[in-house]
C-alpha cells in the first residue's frame, strides 16, 4: 500500500508539470485556434535556457535560472509567432499550412539543440535533499517546490482570466475573434502576451519537467507532448480548467499505473485514458460546444 | 393515404436547439408545400440560418421532429438527408476552391459508379460512359447559369457573383426534390437578382420544392407562392405574404427593419 | 560505386512509394496524417518478421516468425498497415476535426515508438529485427553486389505499377470526391457524400502504400530498427509532397529526387566534424525544416503543381453545347430561356 500512496505523491508531482505545460498550451490554442506542434521543444528550449544559466555559464540557482530562462523562452516565442506563424496565419486561411509549419519547427529546434547540446544528457545543479513525508506521502522539497509552483500559477492563470481586462479579452478572443475585433479589444497585442504566456509556461514546465526527471535531453519535451496532448484532449479541447483537470487525472493515472504496469510504459497510460475518451466522451470533461 | 400533391414535401414540428443556454431555435414548426417556392423570412436572430441547419442535417436539434414526406428524418446526418433529395447551399458560397467549376458539378451526382473502387478497376467503360453523361449534363447546367466560359477555371477564381450561381448550379446538378436556399440574394447585384428569381421559377417548373430563405421582401412577393414567418426561434405566423402584412404580431416583430421595397437590396 | 548509386536509386523509388501513399491520405482527402511512418513501421516490420523463421534460437525476440517468402510477407505488410489504418479510423477519425485529429495521430506515433522501442517480444525493441532474408535467396543466389542493383529496379518496376494504379484512382470520380472532402468537407456531405467512408477508404489505400513502402525497405537492408523512424521521419514525407508538389504524382517524384538529395547525397560529401558527432546530421534536418517551410511559403503549389482537370480531357464535344455569350448583368427576362428544361434537369428518383 505504502507503493500506491508514493504513486499517488508522485502522481501529484506529474500533474503539477503536466498542468503548467498543459495550460499554456490551452491558452496559445484558445486565442490562435491551432495547436503548436512545436510546443515540447519550447519547453525543452526553455529547459535548456535554464541549464545554461544554473549548470553552465552563470550558475545560477536553480529556481532563478528558471524563472529567467522560462522568461527568455516567452520572449522567443513571441518573435516565432511575429516572424514565422503570423504570416502563415494571415496568409493561408486554412489551419493546415500552420500545422505544418510547427511541425517543421519542431525539427528545426529539436535539431538545433541537438547542434548545440548534442544528444548527451544533462542534469541541473540543484542540491539533494532529504525527502519529507507527508502522510503517507514521501516527496523531495524540490518535488514539493514545484508543486508550489504549479499551485500559484494555477491560481494566478485563474485570477487572471476572470478578473484582469487581459483575462477578459482573452476569453473573448477564445469565443470568437471577429467579434471581439469588432469590440475593440486589440487582437494582436493580445496575441502576442498570450504567446509571451504559453512560451514561459512552456519553460517552466521544461524546467521542472527536467527537475523532477533527474535529467534533460533535446528530446525530452517532444517525447513528454503527447501527455500533453492527451491532458488537453481528456479535459476538452478550449478549456483552461479541463486543461487543469486533465493535468491531474493523467498524472494520477500514469503514475499509479507505474505501481502496477511496467514503469517503462507508464506514460503510454495516458494515451490508454485517451483513447478510452475518444470513445466514451470525445469531446472531453469540459469541452467548449461546437469545437470537436 | 394522402394523395401525393397534398402532403407536405417538408415538415417539422416542435424543433428546439439551444446553444450554451441560448434558445437559437425555440419551437419552430411547419409545412413546406410541394412543388411550390416556399419563403422563410424573419427578423435576424430569428434562428433560420439554424433552422436551415437541422434541416439539412449540419446540426441535430435537442428535440422535435422532421419529416420528408412520409419518412421521418429527424436528426440524420447530412449525407443522408441529401440522399433523400433534399439539397441545400449556404449563405456564403462555398464553392470547392481546388476544383475547376466543371469539377464542383461533377462531384454533384449521388451515386456515381466511379466512387466505387471495383467500379474504378474492373467496369472502366462503365464510369467512362456515366462521367461522359454527366459532364454533358454538367456543361448544360453550366450555360443555363451561364458559367460556361467559366468551366475549366478554378472554382476559388470566381467572382462574388459567379460563386453564387455556382453554389446554386451546383445543388441543381444533384437533381434535388427539395431545394433549401439560404439567402441566394445576400450581396447580389440588382441584375442578378432577376436572373436568379428566373433559375428558381424555372426550377418550380421543373418539379423542385424550393424554400428560401430571404430578407428581399420585393423577390418574395415575385415568386414566392407561400410564406413562413419566424421569429425569436419559433414559428410567428404562415400564408400568404399579403396576408402577412395585415398581421400584428408580424410587423411587430419586424419593427425597426425596412420593409420598404424600394430600399430592400 | 554504382553499389551507391542503386541505393540511391532504390530510396528515390521506395520514397515515391511512400509519398503516393500520404498524398492520398493528405494531398487528395485533407487528412493530416502525422503518424504516418508509424504505418510504414509496420508494414516494415511485419513483413520482416514475417519472413523470419520462428524466433526460437535466433537470438532475436519478435511475433509472427514464419518463413514466408517474397513477395507473400511483402502483401501481408501492407495488409497489416491497413488493418492498422482501420483501428484509427474507427477511433479517431469519426470526431476530430484536423488539428485535434492531428494531435491524436502524433501522440499515436510517439506512442507506436515507444511500444516497439521498449517491448522486447514483439519486434526485438530496440535492437530492431535483422538478419532478414534476402528475397528470392534460394532461386537467384544472387551476391551482395548483384542484390542491390536487382533490388533497385524491382523496387521500380513495383514503384511503376503502383503509380499506375493511383492515378486510376486519382484521376477517377473517387479522386474528385476525395479532393471535394479536402476542400470543404460539409459540402461533400451536403451533396450526399459520406465523408468518413471516404475517409476511411483514403487511409486504407494510403496506409496500404505505407505498407508496401516500409516492407521494401526490410527486404533491401536486411534491418530495421526504431532508429529509422523516429516519429519526425513523418515530416520527411511531407517534405517530399509539399516541396515536389501535393496532389501531383510527377511532383511527388521530383519531391523524392530533391529531398533524397538534401538528406542523403549532401551530409555524405560534407566531412564529418571532429568531436560533434552526427552533426552535420542534426544540420541536415535543420536544412530540410528550413526548406520546407521556405517552400511552404514561396511556392506552396509545389515544384510541379497540381494540374487542373479541363473540360475536353473528359472526350465530351465543346461544341454539344455551343458558345452561348456570356451576358453578366446586364436585363435579362425575368424567366429564364427554357434550355432549363433541355438541360437534362430531370428529377431522378433517388431511394
Amino acid at each position: 500500500m505504502t507503493l500506491f500512496w508514493l504513486s499517488v505523491g508522485f502522481g501529484f508531482v506529474t500533474a503539477s508539470v503536466l498542468a503548467i505545460a498543459a495550460v499554456g498550451l490551452s491558452l496559445q490554442f484558445g486565442i490562435t485556434n491551432y495547436i503548436n506542434f512545436a510546443y515540447g521543444d519550447f519547453m525543452a528550449l526553455g529547459a535548456f535556457f535554464a541549464y545554461v544559466l544554473n549548470a553552465e555559464v552563470f550558475h545560477i540557482n536553480i529556481w532563478v535560472a528558471l524563472v529567467l530562462g522560462s522568461l527568455l523562452m516567452g520572449v522567443l516565442a513571441v518573435f516565432i509567432n511575429r516572424f514565422l506563424l503570423s504570416p502563415f496565419v494571415r496568409r493561408f486561411q486554412r489551419t493546415f499550412y500552420v500545422l505544418i509549419v510547427t511541425f517543421g519547427l519542431s525539427l528545426i529546434l529539436l535539431n538545433l539543440e541537438y547542434s548545440i547540446w548534442g544528444a548527451d544528457v544533462r542534469f541541473y545543479q540543484t542540491t539533494i535533499s532529504r525527502a519529507i513525508h507527508i502522510g503517507p506521502i514521501l516527496l523531495t522539497k524540490d518535488q514539493l517546490i514545484v508543486m508550489g509552483i504549479a499551485v500559484v500559477l494555477m491560481l494566478g492563470v485563474h485570477a487572471m482570466l476572470k478578473t484582469t481586462r487581459l483575462g477578459k479579452s482573452m476569453r473573448a478572443m477564445a469565443d470568437s475573434t471577429t467579434l471581439a475585433m469588432t469590440s475593440g479589444i486589440d487582437t494582436k497585442r493580445i496575441t502576442t502576451i498570450t504567446w509571451f504566456i504559453s512560451g514561459t509556461l512552456a519553460g517552466i514546465s521544461g524546467t521542472v519537467l527536467g527537475i523532477t526527471e533527474g535529467n534533460l535531453t533535446p528530446a525530452s519535451g517532444e517525447l513528454f507532448l503527447f501527455v500533453i496532448f492527451a491532458a488537453v484532449i481528456v479535459g476538452g479541447v478550449g478549456s483552461i480548467y479541463g486543461a487543469m483537470a486533465g493535468a491531474l487525472l493523467i498524472g494520477l493515472a500514469t503514475e499509479i499505473s507505474a505501481a502496477f504496469i511496467n514503469p517503462a510504459y507508464k506514460l503510454d497510460t495516458a494515451f490508454v485514458i485517451l483513447i478510452i475518451t475518444l470513445l466514451v466522451r470525445p469531446n472531453g470533461l469540459f469541452a467548449r460546444p461546437g469545437i470537436a | 393515404m394522402q394523395s401525393i400533391a397534398e402532403e407536405a414535401a417538408l415538415r417539422c414540428e416542435g424543433i428546439t436547439k439551444a446553444f450554451q443556454g441560448v434558445h437559437a431555435v425555440n419551437g419552430a414548426a411547419f409545412e413546406v408545400p410541394r412543388d411550390k417556392i416556399t419563403a422563410l423570412i424573419g427578423p435576424n436572430g430569428a434562428g433560420k440560418t439554424t433552422v436551415v441547419n437541422i434541416l439539412s442535417g449540419s446540426m441535430t436539434c435537442d428535440s422535435g421532429r422532421e419529416f420528408l414526406g412520409e419518412a421521418e428524418v429527424t436528426n440524420w446526418p447530412s449525407h443522408r438527408i441529401a440522399r433523400m433529395g433534399l439539397m441545400r447551399t449556404f449563405q456564403l458560397s462555398r464553392e470547392l476552391g481546388g476544383l475547376t467549376v466543371l469539377e464542383n458539378l461533377l462531384v454533384a451526382p449521388a451515386r456515381q459508379p466511379g466512387e466505387s473502387l471495383l467500379n474504378v478497376f474492373f467496369r472502366p467503360r462503365l464510369v467512362k460512359r456515366q462521367e461522359r453523361e454527366d459532364v454533358e449534363r454538367a456543361l448544360s447546367v453550366l450555360d443555363t447559369y451561364g458559367l460556361y466560359q467559366l468551366r475549366d477555371n478554378r472554382a476559388s477564381e470566381l467572382s462574388g457573383g459567379q460563386k453564387k450561381l455556382l453554389e446554386i448550379s451546383r445543388a441543381v446538378m444533384a437533381s434535388p426534390k427539395i431545394l433549401l436556399l439560404d439567402e441566394p440574394m445576400a450581396g447580389v447585384n440588382p441584375a442578378l437578382v432577376e436572373r436568379i428569381c428566373g433559375y428558381i421559377m424555372d426550377l418550380k417548373r421543373d418539379g423542385v420544392t424550393v424554400l428560401m430563405i430571404e430578407h428581399n421582401l420585393n423577390v418574395v412577393e415575385t415568386i414566392c407562392d407561400h410564406v413562413i414567418v419566424l421569429a425569436e426561434g419559433r414559428t410567428l405566423a404562415t400564408g400568404r405574404l399579403s396576408e402577412l402584412r395585415e398581421n400584428v404580431e408580424v410587423v411587430r416583430a419586424y419593427l425597426g427593419e425596412v420593409i420598404d421595397a424600394s430600399s430592400a437590396s | 560505386m554504382s553499389y551507391y548509386v542503386f541505393t540511391l536509386v532504390f530510396f528515390l523509388f521506395d520514397y515515391f512509394i511512400l509519398a503516393m501513399g500520404l498524398n492520398i491520405q493528405y494531398g487528395e482527402t485533407g487528412i493530416l496524417n502525422f503518424a504516418y511512418i508509424g504505418f510504414v513501421a509496420i508494414g516494415s516490420y511485419v513483413t520482416g518478421a514475417l519472413s523470419l523463421p520462428n524466433s526460437v534460437g535466433t537470438g532475436q525476440h519478435y511475433i509472427l516468425g514464419l518463413s514466408l517468402p517474397f513477395p507473400v510477407n511483402l502483401l501481408l505488410g501492407g495488409l497489416a498497415s491497413m488493418l492498422f489504418a482501420v483501428v484509427v479510423a474507427l477511433i479517431a477519425l469519426r470526431r476530430l476535426r484536423t488539428d485535434y485529429l492531428a494531435m491524436v495521430l502524433i501522440s499515436l506515433s510517439l506512442v507506436l515508438y515507444d511500444i516497439c522501442n521498449n517491448y522486447v517480444p514483439l519486434f526485438n525493441g530496440a535492437d530492431g529485427l535483422y538478419n532478414v532474408p534476402e528475397p528470392f535467396a534460394g532461386v537467384l543466389h544472387l551476391t551482395t553486389n548483384s542484390f542491390i542493383p536487382f533490388f533497385a529496379v524491382l523496387t521500380g518496376v513495383i514503384a511503376l505499377a503502383m503509380w499506375f494504379v493511383m492515378s486510376r484512382i486519382t484521376r477517377s470520380p473517387l479522386g474528385r470526391t476525395f479532393r471535394a472532402v479536402r476542400d470543404d468537407s460539409v459540402v461533400a456531405a451536403a451533396l450526399g457524400k459520406d465523408v468518413f467512408r471516404l475517409q476511411l477508404r483514403s487511409m486504407l489505400i494510403g496506409s496500404f502504400y505505407a505498407g508496401i513502402g516500409g516492407g521494401l525497405i526490410i527486404q533491401f537492408s536486411g534491418s530495421f530498427n526504431p532508429t529509422a523512424w523516429l516519429p519526425g521521419e513523418t515530416f520527411v514525407v511531407f517534405a517530399v509532397l509539399i516541396v515536389g508538389g501535393v496532389g501531383n504524382n510527377v511532383g511527388m517524384l521530383v519531391g523524392a529526387l530533391l529531398v533524397e538529395t538534401l538528406l542523403i547525397h549532401l551530409p555524405a560529401f560534407l566531412p564529418a566534424i571532429p568531436g560533434h558527432p552526427g552533426l552535420i546530421e542534426y544540420l541536415d534536418a535543420v536544412v530540410i525544416g528550413v526548406v520546407l517551410i521556405a517552400m511552404l511559403w514561396f511556392r506552396p503549389q509545389g515544384a510541379v503543381p497540381e494540374r487542373l482537370r479541363k473540360a475536353v480531357s473528359f472526350g465530351v464535344r465543346d461544341d454539344a453545347v455551343g458558345d452561348r455569350p456570356l451576358v453578366v448583368g446586364a436585363a435579362t427576362p425575368v424567366v429564364a430561356p427554357s434550355a432549363v428544361a433541355t438541360a437534362g434537369l430531370r428529377i431522378e428518383e433517388q431511394e
